[in-house]
Parts: C-alpha cells; structure tokens; sequence
C-alpha cells in the first residue's frame, strides 16, 4: 500500500506541464535513433545527456527514459519494414514482422508490435511499482554462475526451436561465439583471434553483423528473386490500426508469457535481446501456429516485442535499487545520475523518494505517451513500402554502410557489413539458421565471461552449477529445454504406429 | 550457373577454413587450465574444433548431394545472378570509394548510377534523390547527432 501512495504521489510530479513536453521530445527523439540502425537509444542518451547538466534530476530522467522508450519503439519499424533490425533487441521482430509487412500488411504488423509492445511495458512498470524494494534482495544472489545459468536458459529455449538442419544450427551457433570472442579479452586482457588485424582489437560489434547479414543478406535475396514491393493501400487505413489492436487480446496467453520471460530477463540483467529471442522461441515451440512462424504471423510478432518491451522497462530495476544496469541504456543512465549527484542503490529509495516515484509515474505517462506517438507515425512509415524497391535498395544500402561506420567511426567496419552481407545471402539460401549466429554474437562474450568467472571461483570444477538451488533450477530448466526437442522425436516415433491406425479410423 | 551441390561446398569450406583460422589463432592464447583459470584461448579453440568437424559434416552431406534442400539442384541461374551482380557490384563499388571521395560524395555518385544508368527513374529524379541523400545524411548525422562521416581523402586535399 506504501508503494501505492508513493505512486501516486510520484504522478503529481510527473504529470505537468514541463514534464510531458519533455515526454513527447524526448519519445520523438528516441524513435529517430531508434529507426536510424547503429545509431541506438545508448548513443541517444549519451547525445543527450550534456543537455541535461543543467536540469533538476526528475526532469533529466524523464527526458532521457523516455528517449529510451522512443527508441524501444522505434526499432521496431525498420526491423518491420525493411529488414534492419535498428536494434539489437529488435532482431527477433524482423523473423515475422517482416514477411507480414511484405505481405501487403505493413499497418497489421506494426500495429500489433506497438500494441503487444506496449503491453510488455506496461506490466514492466508494474512490476516495478510494486516489486521496487523486493527485488533489491533477490537480484543481490545473482553471481557469475548465476548470469551463466541465465545466458544458457537462454541459449537453449532458442537452439530448441529446432527446424534447420542441426549440424548447420551447430556451425551457425560456433561461428557466432567465435566471432563474439574476437578482440579484447575481459577477463585475462589477452587480444584474441585478430588475425594481424590492429583494429580488431574493439571487437566485432553485432550491430555491423546484423546489418550485413540481415539488410544486405535479404536485399541480394529479394533481388535474386526478383522482389517488387507490393503496392500497399495508399488510403491511411486507421480502422487497420484498431482492428490489429483488437485482435491482441487472441495472443492473451502468448502475450503473458512473454511478458513474463522479459520481465525476468530484464530484472536477472539477461538483457532486452537475449529476452526476445527466447520468448520468440519458446512461442514458436509451444504455439499452435508454431510451423507457420517466419512467414508472418502476428504471434511471432507479438512474443519478441512484449518480452523485449516488459525486458526493457524491468532493466531499469536492477539499475535504480542496486546500481546494476541491465543494458546498455540503462549503463549509460545510470552515469547521468552519478553526474546529476544521485547514488544510485538502495539508499535512492530512500532519500531520494521524489526522484525516484517521479520517475516511475513517468513510466507509466510516458509509455502512453510513446505508443500515441508511434501510431500517429505508423501511416509515415507504412506509406515508406510504397516507394520503387529500384531506389529503396540503394539507399538501404546506404543506410546499412553509414550504420556500420557509425558504430565506431571505423572504415574496417563497413567492409566487414559488405562481407556479413555474402554470408547472410549465402547461409539464408542454403538454409544455415541466422537466428542463433545471431544470439551467439550478442551475448556469447557475456556467457564467456560469466563461466569463467564462475571457474575462477570453484577452482574448476562444475559443481558451482548446482551449488544452490536458483542456479540448479536454472541449469536444469536450460537443459530440459535443450532435450526438448529430442524428447518430442522420441514420443512421435513411439507414438508413431498409433497415429497412423487413428488416421485410418478417421479415412473410414 | 551454380549447382546447389558446388554453393554446399563452396559454404561448408569457407565455414571450415574460418575454423582452422580460429584454432589456429586460439592456439596463440592458450588452451586450458591455467592459474588464472580457464585461459583465454579455450572457448575460441573449442568453438573452432566444432565449426571445423561441422564443416565437413556438411561438406560431405552436400557432395552426396543429401540433406534438408536435396531436390533442389540449381542454386543460382544465370540471370538470377545477373541480378546479384547488379546490386551487389555497384554496392561494393561504393564502399571502396568511400576512402577517396567521401561518404557523401560517394553515396550521391552511387545513388544516381544506380538510378539512371538502368532508366529505371528519369534522370531528373534520379539526380533530385542522388542529391538529397548526402544532405539527409549530413543533416542527420553530422548535425543532429554529431557523428562525423568519413569525408574521404579528396576532402582532405581541399583542407577539410
């Protein structure tokens, strides 16, 4: 009840006038850099956060989170329209939300994103309303082998989706880890796997292999088969928009369960990304319509974006109560603070009562804020498929080029997108899974890390992994999930004779 | 024309020849267990193992022309990679001389050729969109949000 009148306390600071223009700036900004790729809501926030010195700390906050929804948003237009994920975490949006859009249903797609996204920031903020003090304690047991435990549940809700041919998952998923260990080494310092190479050393950022591997990979596919973008409706059809709104409420278990994956990966800092990657595969797994996901249905939508968008809003919880950002983003906020004279942990809550509540009402403000916003542009960016694909693939690849060189100012950076781009074309035509190529590069650094930390303090042995209960539920929810697939194969050749004697039945 | 079995092979020996390369490399780090614990070529080196015992897995399988896309035998015909070849050589053009004339130069040059070249826009709008490319851009990045692009050597002659 306490947290209730803390909240409601904190709206009477966040709903003024100052701070709902801040709002709607700062959500405008955010979709900006959210659909330019390589430029992301960290880059955003950093941009931003000189302009803020001067602001008094609830204001500073509410401009720069609520850029970080804008950008949350934003990412998932391009990932819908053109295939360019414009950020990480909206990777597992392109699986679905792209063929759909190529269907001739970009405002279908894009609602349902919005809407489900919308959803998943909702009971982000929640959560967070009224697990704010609770969850201090739970995420202080986290430890090396427990992120590990994280990563792999992670790994193995995705690799068992199945599908590709799996010793080609098993290359995709190797190439991936080592691509993720080139560079500096974190733990031991040692530079790895540069090949003579000098700028290597910074590593191969994800954001130029996805670029390469999805922009350029799909465009030298959809000119091979000879692709025209389809004349979409010229009409703004806003009855689309609510009638996709309307159909959420069919994804209703869907939708919970994402959030629910999002809001645990968000808290456990497993990250927006790695949340929406997991949620897409178990949703593929476990939903009726699982074999028709990839090729546009609204539930391959809906899963990444909530968990992604419930991942996202979460993350700030680890960050405000115990000074743990749970992303990038999150990262670079938390720097604002610091410089704003805040400390962030489990003091703020207490002395700084204010600040903090304001900044959750905000949350809540500013994410309808947000979601008004982004489907007031939706008719903008839909009418964007109506443009010859003769003149969209040169500037898409403009975009990919000036997206890689933009991640670090690096020349290196935009031929290695070149080069992702012919293995993306090459491993997308002889079927190698990309997802998981994909999920390697993003946090197979962090995995690495957190399992040798995890080494370093059992002194080799593996035990660690079932030291306490946390990690063993989590190892063995991972593990199951890794033999699911298996398990299934076993049951439908057991069952085998008997489904095809009831086929008969039915025949007759 | 490409048959689906050489584009197999052609696929599964690059993914192998990066294996060796990453065992190779991985090797310089260290394998194993060392006093400051796992050491930090292992993960790499054991990755690398996989790729390359992967690699020639799918080598095999595609030689014997087994596997998920067996009935398919043409991979690329010719005209199908006239069109490649049309997006992708005009593209990798553009990126080698973004060192020389720029970013911006350099995507103007390639929005127009791209464009008129093949008549597939009239001149007068393929120059109208080769022209406000660079300015988007400029705008965008170099303004808004202060990410210089590369002007590019020519640029540089002229004292920029």
């Amino acid at each position: 009840m306490e947290n209730l009148q803390s909240l409601l306390h904190g709206f009477t600071i966040a709903v003024t006038v100052p701070h709902l223009t801040l709002m709607v700036i700062g959500v405008l900004l955010g979709i900006l850099v959210g659909v330019l790729p390589g430029l992301g809501a960290p880059n955003g926030v950093s941009l931003l956060l000189p302009l803020t010195f001067g602001m008094q700390p609830v204001s500073a906050i509410i401009l720069l989170s609520s850029m970080y929804w804008g950008a949350l948003f934003g990412g998932s237009v391009t990932s819908i329209l053109f295939n360019i994920p414009g950020e990480p975490s909206s990777v597992a949006t392109t699986f679905d939300g792209y063929p759909m859009a190529r269907d001739g249903r970009p405002t279908t797609a894009l609602a349902t994103a919005f809407g489900s996204a919308a959803f998943g920031a909702l009971v982000g903020v929640i959560l967070i309303t009224f697990l704010a003090s609770w969850v201090a304690q739970v995420a202080l047991a986290f430890g090396p082998p427990e992120y590990f435990a994280v990563y792999f549940l992670a790994f193995a809700s995705f690799v068992g989706m199945g599908g590709a041919a799996p010793i080609k998952t098993v290359v995709a998923l190797a190439i991936g880890f080592a691509i993720a260990a080139i560079g500096i080494d974190t733990v031991s310092g040692s530079v790895r796997l540069t090949m003579g190479i000098d700028e290597l050393v910074k590593g191969v950022s994800f954001v130029v292999a996805v670029m390469g591997l999805f922009g350029i990979g799909e465009l030298l596919i959809a000119v091979e088969e000879e692709f025209q973008a389809r004349a979409v409706s010229s009409r703004v059809d806003w009855k689309e928009v609510f009638r996709a709104l309307g159909r959420l409420p069919q994804h209703g278990v869907a939708l919970l369960r994402s959030a629910a994956i999002g809001c645990w990966m968000g808290i456990t800092p497993g990250g927006p990304t790695a949340a929406s990657f997991m949620s897409y595969g178990i949703a593929k797994r476990f939903s009726r319509n699982g074999a028709r996901f990839g090729t546009g249905e609204a539930e391959g939508i809906v899963a990444p974006e909530t968990a992604d968008h419930a991942a996202g809003t979460s993350a700030l919880l680890p960050m405000l109560s115990l000074g743990i950002p749970g992303s990038a983003t999150a990262a670079v906020m938390m720097g604002g603070l610091m410089i704003w004279g805040l400390n962030p942990g489990p003091m703020l809550f207490v002395d700084q009562k204010d600040f903090v509540w304001g900044l959750i009402a905000s949350m809540y403000v500013g994410n309808i804020v947000a979601v008004a916003l982004v489907l007031l542009t939706v008719p903008v960016f839909a009418a964007l498929m109506r443009i010859p694909f003769a003149v969209i693939a040169p500037l898409i690849v403009i975009i990919c080029v000036v997206g890689a060189y933009s991640v670090s100012n690096s020349y290196l950076d935009v031929v290695l997108m070149l080069g992702f781009g012919v293995v993306g074309y090459l491993f997308k035509k002889l079927h190698y899974p990309l997802a998981p190529l994909v999920l390697a590069i993003v946090i197979g650094d962090k995995a690495e890390d957190a399992f040798r930390q995890a080494m370093l303090m059992s002194k080799g042995s593996l035990g660690i992994f079932f030291a306490n209960r946390l990690v063993t539920t989590l190892v063995l929810a991972g593990m199951a999930l890794l033999l699911l697939p298996l398990a299934l194969q076993i049951v439908r050749l057991l069952r085998k004779p008997d489904e095809a004697a009831g086929e008969k039945v039915r025949i007759i | 024309m490409i048959s689906r079995r050489a584009l197999e092979i052609a696929a599964a020996a690059l993914t192998g020849i990066f294996g060796v390369v990453v065992v190779v490399s991985s090797i310089d780090n260290g394998i194993g267990w060392s006093s400051a614990g796992v050491d930090a070529g292992t993960f790499p080196f054991l990755t690398g193992i996989i790729i390359v015992l992967g690699s020639l897995y799918n080598m095999g399988q595609g030689a014997m022309g087994r596997g998920t896309l067996a009935m398919v035998r043409i991979a690329v015909t010719p005209s199908e990679l006239r069109r490649l070849a049309g997006l992708f050589v005009p593209a990798a053009i553009f990126v080698a001389v973004i060192p020389l004339v720029g970013m911006y130069l350099a995507s103007a040059g390639y929005v127009f050729a791209v464009l008129a070249l093949p008549r597939r826009q009239s001149v007068l709008r393929a120059l109208v969109i080769a022209a406000a490319t660079p300015l988007a851009l400029y705008v965008v990045f170099e303004r808004m949000f202060q990410v210089s692009l590369p002007h590019g050597a020519l640029a540089a002659a002229f004292g920029y």
